[in-house]
């Protein structure tokens, strides 16, 4: 037995770039070249793509682009950019990427998942030295976009995405329809201008303030009142467009008759103002201005450090993104393009190499080799013959084929199954408590309890103290520290994560992963690899002359199933002559002198073994005589048993699978009553949820259609990719497959950083019983006020940070011992 | 000693003159990609090579 694994896939999430060193690189795309591999310009090249791409480059002076970054290539790949050009001809495809179009210049923008470096932005944004009909391109990297200006009278659309797709950057129709013209998630800019406007606001005022609190002397009384007047029109605008975020999420509060932690900072914001401006009016002192704009800055700061999200990637990539738009219909021989939708039972279409069937139908003509990973996450394909049916997910890997249609789009298979869980994305979860809301209830409650209480006090001593007294309670106990703890702490914990290759949809996931008590494992292309395979060979062993033979032969089928076999096999190959390839059954070619045929038992003349599950047999007749077959299983991924083993004692494990059996290297890790097989999809989410009525908060590890629906029913839905354009319904993570082994450790530091912010709401607590205590007593002076704040918001994001870091830091040590 | 008054106007001003020049920074988008400006200097100041070679027409089109 002989174990191999590859990767077809470069690694294209741009924050855990992986180069590892080989003995000979594709010097465009910097995979490992096989020993046949391809030599140009002194140069090496792992396929005839990488150096078609060169070549082009070369030929337009863009040579630079080898330059900047060290093999920066996108190898070819089929898999993610299915899209066929001619879809770009249509009228619906062109009005959702066109910006404008006048007088033949049009402007489209493009979603480019591929760029991942500076070359690559060099490149795109050179293309008119590629091609003259192009006039400017400029990309918007966070976005992964590109906006072309182009004349239209030379270039049509569909041409400018096959010249993109030429140099290796095809563009992915999902997201761009949506996004043109307008910006995606991310950071605001109006939170910049917010920001921008406190922090001016900040720094003035504070310079403002400074006479009075180094003790300037009644000379200076115009000066003075002159700087106080200034404060208090710089605030105006801070309290008025900076702070509005706080005054809606607290109004919706009340509206809902929900206490939030916007509530006590709104009324704190509000108090200093009115305090401070009638201060300043009836000459009683110089007012807080400085505390509020310096409230409102340290505050923006927190929702800034939150809204950060990784923008590049899709987080519900759902299956209208995935499904073709256009099918070919085919009516006696005339072949049309025509809107899924708009197909009837009883049409025919055609579907091709690499294709996506859209529609449940029956196979009418050619031979069906369905790839259902899509669905299942099971790469090896099915043979469907004639007559057979199709349900609608696979992809046809071969030959063209021609399907019936059985039902339309909108009552397939496909449609039905996704529909099971239609508009669950995971912003409808369940919610689950945040300790900053638990917090916030008592503290507001407190903080009014507090006030009305000084207030009668007060009252009953010194009326004149009352407004002052009550004022004074609002303003420092405001709890911008207390709202700057948990951005902080989520925000870090995000970061290192994504470092990591464990992508978030946002800060707040890190809260919902530690509560997480459950973990649930899909198989099939979870912990299963995607493209590595298990090879076995049932049979007398072949010589090592009979494995040449078999691999040059297989060097000619685009079969998966014969990659798999030139991959796996080692010796050097020579040429096969008069090969034919029968579609659905095999090959066969002379090597050598002796005929040699690979495939299917029929094809080969031997008998099909049994099968085990999840195998796939490729059998070998060498010079009419019939050799034995190799027996094809996918690999467990490297870091599975690591992933699962780690859960150990900090979360029970659940493995789920649509498959019959469990291979033993999976099996091994599971405890046998917590392995659940033959699980249909309604199953896989049903399980979850009776998980969840026990109590459990489950987090679901799955990817493909097939997990969608217990991916949405989870607490925490976490999808394992390995490339950035993989299906990713209703997740709240992104697990980038190399880093499965991660997942106990990113667990834990989501758990330790809930710790951190709790312990940092006390540190911040004190702060305020601290400002109280000076409050009620009547003596909290601007300048304590100015003192005490930033102080507090200082140490308590200086303590998250470090904290955050050095837990961080111990966890991966500990991975590494 | 009146003349601070002027000063602190003047400074004023100018202060909110740069205020105002980042708010149309932010407005204008300049803050929207913090990657590719820094790469598109790079390339920039070389001239094509030899772009007359390659001024072909698209044959599709």
């Amino acid at each position: 037995m002989f174990v191999m694994s590859y990767r077809s896939t470069p690694p294209d999430f741009c924050h855990v770039q992986q180069h590892i060193a080989q003995k000979t690189t594709c010097f465009h795309c910097g995979d490992a070249c096989k020993e046949d591999h391809l030599r140009f310009d002194e140069k090496d090249f792992c396929c005839q793509g990488c150096k078609a791409v060169y070549g082009l480059l070369q030929e337009s002076g863009l040579c630079d682009y080898y330059e900047l970054t060290e093999q920066p290539g996108v190898k070819e790949e089929r898999d993610t950019t299915e899209l066929r050009p001619e879809l770009f001809d249509l009228a619906e495809v062109r009005d959702k990427l066109v910006e404008y179009s006048e007088d033949g210049i049009t402007r489209v923008t493009l979603n480019i998942p591929q760029m991942h470096c500076s070359s690559c932005i060099w490149l795109l944004e050179n293309l008119q030295r590629v091609e003259s009909a192009i006039i400017r391109s400029r990309v918007r990297f966070s976005e992964k976009e590109l906006s072309i200006t182009f004349r239209e009278s030379q270039l049509s659309l569909r041409a400018l995405v096959e010249l993109l797709r030429r140099i290796g950057y095809a563009p992915l129709l999902d997201r761009a329809g949506e996004k043109s013209g307008k910006r995606g998630a991310g950071v605001p800019r109006m939170l910049y201008v917010k920001l921008g406007i406190a922090a001016f606001a900040f720094g003035n005022i504070m310079l403002f303030s400074f006479p009075e609190y180094l003790g300037a002397d009644g000379s200076d009384h115009l000066l003075l009142k002159g700087f106080q007047y200034l404060s208090l029109a710089f605030s105006v605008p801070v309290l008025l467009f900076s702070s509005t975020d706080f005054f809606t999420s607290a109004w919706a509060g009340i509206r809902t008759r929900q206490v939030n932690i916007d509530q006590p900072i709104a009324l704190g914001i509000l108090a200093l103002f009115l305090r401070s401006t009638a201060d300043v009016v009836f000459d009683i002192g110089p007012g807080y201005f400085d505390s509020l704009a310096g409230l409102v800055f340290f505050l923006l700061v927190g929702r800034w450090y939150q809204a950060y999200t990784y923008q590049a990637l899709s987080f519900d990539r759902t299956l209208s993104d995935f499904l073709p738009l256009v099918v070919l219909r085919k009516r006696g021989e005339l072949e049309e393009a025509v809107s899924v939708g708009d197909l009837v039972q009883g049409d025919h279409i055609v579907v091709r190499d690499q294709e996506l069937i859209p529609v449940d139908g029956v196979l009418r003509a050619g031979i069906g080799n369905i790839d259902n990973s899509f669905i299942t996450g099971e790469t090896l394909p099915m043979r469907r013959a004639v007559g057979e049916t199709i349900r609608a997910g696979g992809r046809q890997r071969g030959a063209a084929i021609e399907v019936e249609v059985l039902r339309p789009f909108q009552q397939s298979h496909l449609k039905r199954l996704w529909e099971e869980h239609a508009g669950a994305s995971a912003a409808q979860r369940p919610a689950m408590p945040r300790i900053i809301d638990a917090v916030a209830k008592r503290f507001t409650v407190a903080v009014i309890l507090i006030s009305i209480v000084a207030g009668v006090y007060w009252a009953g001593r010194d009326a004149a103290m009352v407004w002052p007294v009550v004022t004074a309670v609002l303003i420092v106990a405001c709890p911008c520290a207390l709202a700057l703890s948990m951005p902080f702490t989520y925000g870090h914990t995000m970061r290192l994560l994504g470092n990591r290759g464990v992508f978030l949809r946002d800060a707040e996931v890190v809260e919902r992963m530690a509560h997480v008590n459950t973990v649930v494992f899909d198989k099939t292309g979870t912990l299963t690899a995607r493209e590595a395979y298990e090879l076995r060979f049932i049979g007398r062993p072949l010589t090592a002359d009979e494995e040449q033979r078999v691999r040059s032969l297989a060097r000619n089928s685009a079969h998966p199933l014969s990659a798999v076999l030139y991959q796996a096999l080692k010796p050097v190959v020579t040429d096969a002559i008069e090969v034919e390839e029968q579609a659905g059954q095999g090959i066969e070619g002379t090597v050598r002198g002796s005929r040699v045929r690979i495939g299917s038992a029929l094809h080969t003349g031997g008998m099909a073994a049994p099968v085990e599950p999840g195998e796939a047999q490729v059998h070998i007749a060498i010079g009419g005589m019939y050799r034995g077959c190799f027996a094809v299983r996918k690999r467990a991924r490297s870091g599975m048993a690591n992933a699962v083993n780690g859960m150990q004692g900090h979360a029970a494990t659940h493995l789920l699978t649509g498959d019959t059996n469990v291979d033993a290297e999976v099996a091994a890790v599971f405890n046998p009553d917590h392995m659940h097989t033959a699980c249909s999809p309604v199953q896989k989410s049903a399980f979850v949820r009776d998980l969840q009525a026990k109590g459990a908060r489950v987090m679901m590890v799955g990817d493909g259609l097939n997990d969608a629906g217990a991916l949405a029913q989870s607490d925490v839905g976490m999808t394992v990719s390995e490339t950035s354009a993989a299906l990713t319904p209703a997740s709240d993570a992104i697990l980038d497959a190399r880093s499965l082994d991660r997942l106990p450790q990113a667990l834990m530091l989501a758990r330790r950083a809930r710790r951190i912010v709790v312990a940092s709401l006390g540190l911040s607590l004190m702060y305020n019983v601290t400002g109280v205590s000076y409050a009620v007593a009547g003596k909290l002076t601007p300048l304590i006020a100015a003192i005490l704040m930033p102080l507090s918001s200082v140490t308590v994001v200086g303590f998250v940070t470090l904290a955050t870091y050095v837990t961080a830091r111990r966890l991966w040590r500990k991975e590494i011992d | 000693m009146n003349v601070i008054f002027l000063l602190i106007a003047a400074s004023t001003v100018v202060a909110v003159l740069f205020l105002a020049a980042f708010t149309w920074a932010v407005r204008s988008g300049q803050f929207d990609d913090d990657r590719s400006p820094a790469v598109r200097i790079l390339g920039d100041a070389k001239p094509a090579v030899n772009s007359t070679t390659t001024t072909t027409t698209n044959p599709n089109a």
